[in-house]
């Protein structure tokens, strides 16, 4: 235990520490004060794999170690669409998950966002259409807001969020 | 004898299957009329999710088979249509009605069943679980996956192999290099040209790159699903640094698209000074996580896999090597000389893979810095021409054994198929859970950690 607590000191705090990149640092102010604002404090996201190759969610992941720590702007990702602000999509929505995405999406409270994540389920990647594949989402459901990237990285999500949140 | 995989063809009036094993390769020609084959499920129990992905895609019928139920299609993907076959050319198919899907369960009293799925609690990929639960003890485990299905093997059909390339690298983003490198054998055996041993030890330094962020996310991840997040925040620390390295040596976080006939000029002292002090940092923590009792209460004697279960089911990669089955690709000379050891477990269980993981984190840092030495910047010609033929590759992704198997036509890919090691595993997970409880089974889930977009396809 002392070696720990040695250590986390010696660490200290890593999210101010090394992102001392000011651009970061408004976008994080304005998201947390239009979060403040128009979520009252705490905005939720459930994301929803569509059929995706797992590099959206590794960085969806990546949001909250030390370095982003998203849910210090008060943005948490939800276990359940019932509690959920936003649907975060990423993926070219498979013939396999259409029906569930769907359903995920009725299960989210209204007010409700869609936002997409990555190149994926707006058919912008790699990927070409085949009979497994349903994209582009916004032909089935209506999205809000883009995210693009293939992957996004962390911090292009954290900008486009603020865009999202300034935009509804 | 090791079932490696078992694909089929289309080719012109016949079906061919092909089954690979270990010692040898066995072709089976099939009517077109009536086709029908035998399946050898009882024998090699990870046959069957091969055998039923070949009656989805190609309709060849296994007749005596235990299990026929259908695998990539499901409630509502019409029936009679197998994407595979060459007439099929459709891009979009017609939702039929709901036809629900048979879980196997366990019966009798008090028995009662636990749906998980496809969307999880967490931020990871669907699949779906269906447990057959006696209070809190599993009783049986259905895994149903390819919710992730997008149908990779058509899309690249007809494509030049060069054109693939950017497809095949984001099959699975955790072990994109494993496919980019995988692919690069293919191409360099089509266009009979060797690569010069820079640019090999180059792709190697990238895969154990790879295998390196891959298990240290992993050793934050398994401790935080037993509520011990601490150790999450401070392997995720790690990881982060890890990718932006990976990104300034690849140009890209996952390494998408660095495989290639390139090796840029990167500073290799700084590299050296990263792989140190990452060393560093994993000495300390598993120093202090091996000294936290009540996580070790956890992981001890949780989801066993027995050697005798992990040979039957032909298990590969970590997991296979944790239940002490001396499994592994890079098991060669080329890897030896820049110091490879081979990690090994006894007891199967969480607790083994996780160290087996450690392990393996300080055997890739090593082989980084032995392999930094023949790298330098280089450029050799992207090749062009190809010649018809059937090419296969073997390599050790970091979940395990990848394989890759490409017919090429005309210049063109005839048949590209791929068996990620998830693909294998996923069969054996049912077996490894009977002694525990349900609260276990994201344990015993993420210190597998599998891949779901490789093995949907």
């Amino acid at each position: 235990m002392i070696n720990f607590i040695r250590k986390r000191i010696q660490t200290g705090i890593l999210t101010e520490k090394i992102e001392t990149n000011n651009k970061l640092d408004n976008i994080k102010k304005g998201i947390k004060t239009l979060v403040n604002k128009k979520f009252a404090g705490s905005l939720a996201i459930r994301m929803v794999d569509s059929g995706s190759c797992n590099a959206c969610e590794a960085e969806c992941n990546a949001l909250s170690n030390p370095y982003y720590n998203l849910e210090s702007l008060g943005i948490y990702f939800v276990a359940s669409p019932r509690h959920a602000d936003i649907l975060l999509v990423s993926g070219v929505l498979t013939s396999n998950m259409y029906h569930h995405l769907l359903e995920a999406k009725e299960q989210v409270p209204s007010l409700k966002w869609i936002i997409t994540l990555g190149d994926c389920p707006l058919m912008q990647s790699v990927f070409e259409k085949t009979y497994a594949i349903m994209a582009p989402v916004q032909d089935h459901i209506e999205v809000t807001h883009h995210i693009p990237g293939c992957p996004p990285q962390p911090d292009e999500i954290i900008k486009e969020l603020l865009k999202f949140l300034k935009k509804i | 004898m090791r079932l490696i995989a078992k694909f089929a063809k289309d080719v012109e009036n016949s079906f061919e299957i092909v089954t690979v094993f270990d010692t040898k390769t066995q072709k089976e020609t099939i009517d077109k009329n009536t086709p029908i084959a035998l399946s050898i499920a009882h024998k090699y129990p990870s046959a069957l999710w091969y055998e039923r992905k070949i009656f989805d895609d190609f309709g060849i019928v296994f007749t005596n088979s235990f299990d026929t139920r259908p695998l990539l299609h499901h409630e509502r993907f019409p029936q009679d249509v197998h994407p595979l076959q060459k007439s099929f050319t459709a891009k979009t198919i017609e939702f039929t009605d709901f036809r629900p899907y048979k879980y196997k369960t366990v019966g009798g009293d008090g028995v009662f069943e636990v749906a998980v799925g496809p969307i999880h609690a967490g931020i990871i990929e669907p699949g779906h679980f269906q447990f057959s639960q006696d209070g809190e003890r599993m009783l049986h485990l259905d895994i149903r996956h390819f919710y992730t299905h997008r149908g990779i093997e058509k899309m690249v059909q007809n494509k030049s192999l060069l054109d693939a390339r950017a497809i095949v690298g984001r099959i699975s983003g955790n072990e994109s290099v494993a496919y980019q490198t995988a692919y690069m054998d293919i191409i360099s055996q089509a266009s009979n040209t060797a690569l010069p041993v820079e640019i090999k030890s180059y792709h190697a330094l990238l895969l154990e790159f790879e295998r390196l962020i891959h298990h240290v996310s992993d050793i934050g991840f398994i401790p935080n699903d037993a509520g011990f997040s601490a150790a999450l925040s401070f392997a995720s620390k790690l990881a982060e640094d890890s990718r932006r390295i990976f990104k300034q040596l690849t140009g890209h976080r996952f390494g998408f698209d660095a495989v290639s006939f390139k090796i840029p000029n990167f500073n290799h002292q700084e590299f050296l000074n990263f792989l140190n002090e990452l060393h560093k940092e994993i000495k300390w923590f598993e120093t202090w996580i091996k000294g936290v009792p009540s996580l070790w209460d956890r992981f001890d004697t949780t989801g066993i896999l027995t050697h005798t279960k992990a040979v039957k089911y032909d298990s590969v990669g970590v997991m296979a090597r944790a239940s002490g089955v001396a499994l592994d690709r890079r098991d060669n000379d080329f890897y030896k000389q820049h110091g490879f050891k081979i990690a090994l477990q006894t007891s199967g269980d969480v607790a083994a893979r996780f160290s087996l993981r450690i392990m393996e984190i300080y055997n890739s840092i090593e082989m980084m810095k032995s392999l930094l030495q023949d790298i330098k910047p280089l450029h050799v010609k992207v090749p062009v021409k190809f010649n018809n033929g059937s090419y296969q590759t073997f390599i050790e992704s970091s979940i395990g054994e990848l394989f890759m198997s490409v017919d090429v036509s005309g210049g063109l890919i005839d048949r590209f198929f791929v068996r990620d090691p998830s693909h294998v595993n996923w069969q054996v997970v049912h077996a490894m859970m009977l002694k525990d409880i349900i609260a276990d089974f994201p344990l015993i889930n993420k210190s597998c950690d599998l891949s779901y977009a490789g093995n949907d396809l």
